[in-house]
């Protein structure tokens, strides 16, 4: 809840008052704190000892969590799509 | 990007695993706490300075959000299937497929919310998705139809699967897929928050 809060305050900073100018370190700043993040994740991991044999199952489900709901989204995208939405062809 | 996540997750395993002292784990907590607020920060910043995609929304009628609310739907039904075909919390389950693709976000929010060996499955997981997305759309593009190849890449509609759907879909999908995009990564952190409390 606190990180949606945060967010949530950062949305009304970014639409009213952040200069579009400050953007680009805005940017930036997102990158630095994902590296901090995903590095601090890699030493938690590491920390644990079963780590490297427990990484093919991780891998295995991280798999299953990506097609599944991939295949999910297209059909439901589809159907929805095909009956609500006309496609217009640029030609 | 992806290069320098990937590294940084590579080195970070490595310091953990050889190189870390047990009483400066918690530390590393600390810092990924400060990190994540200031992300999150960050990331409300860019969502609330985008004022063009609420006047495109207008623009193109609210239709435009079936895109992103099917993405969902299918999204959060996977969560459900998958709970039940590997054995798996619900909450845990749907809280990940919550991601829509954004791997990095979704990876340090299910570990702070539930640990690191879930944080890692939900950043493989999304990884996954983005990665089968480069691969899927040109299909989903020629079998289905256009609207429907921006449903596999989800929240990476907008920046690193745009090129692809630029080059298999028209004009019209690809303003979608902005769209769609930019809603998608709004909602990451509302949906994942959510279903792992409420489920």
């Amino acid at each position: 809840m606190v990180i949606l809060t945060i967010m949530a305050i950062g949305m009304l900073i970014g639409g009213w008052i952040f200069p579009q100018k400050w953007h680009t370190y805005n940017n930036k700043l997102q990158v630095v704190s994902i590296v901090i993040l995903i590095f601090c994740m890699g030493v938690n991991l590491g920390s644990n000892d079963d780590f490297m044999s427990q990484l093919p199952r991780m891998g295995l489900k991280g798999f299953i969590f990506a097609i599944i709901p991939i295949l999910l989204s297209v059909g439901v995208v589809y159907l929805l799509t095909k009956h609500l939405m006309k496609e217009r062809k640029n030609d | 990007m992806i290069k320098a996540i990937i590294l940084s997750l590579i080195i970070g395993v490595v310091y953990g695993q050889f190189f870390l002292e047990p009483s400066h784990a918690v530390n590393f907590s600390y810092l990924s706490d400060i990190a994540l607020v200031v992300l999150m920060f960050s990331v409300g910043i860019s969502v609330g300075a985008n004022k063009q995609v609420f006047s495109k929304i207008k623009e193109h009628h609210i239709k435009i959000l079936i895109i992103p609310i099917g993405i969902i739907l299918g999204s959060i039904a996977g969560g459900f299937l998958c709970s039940i075909l590997m054995d798996m919390p619900l909450n845990v389950s749907v809280a990940i497929t919550s991601g829509l693709g954004w791997y990095s976000l979704s990876g340090v929010l299910i570990t702070d919310l539930a640990g690191a060996d879930l944080g890692t499955i939900a950043f493989l997981a999304n990884l996954f998705r983005e990665i089968l997305s480069f691969m899927l759309i040109p299909i989903v593009a020629k079998y289905c139809n256009h609207y429907t190849a921006i449903a596999p890449a989800a929240a990476t509609s907008e920046d690193t699967t745009l090129p692809v759907l630029i080059k298999y879909t028209s004009e019209e999908v690809v303003i979608m897929a902005v769209i769609n995009g930019v809603i998608c990564y709004m909602m990451v952190p509302v949906l994942t928050n959510l279903f792992y409390r409420i489920l």
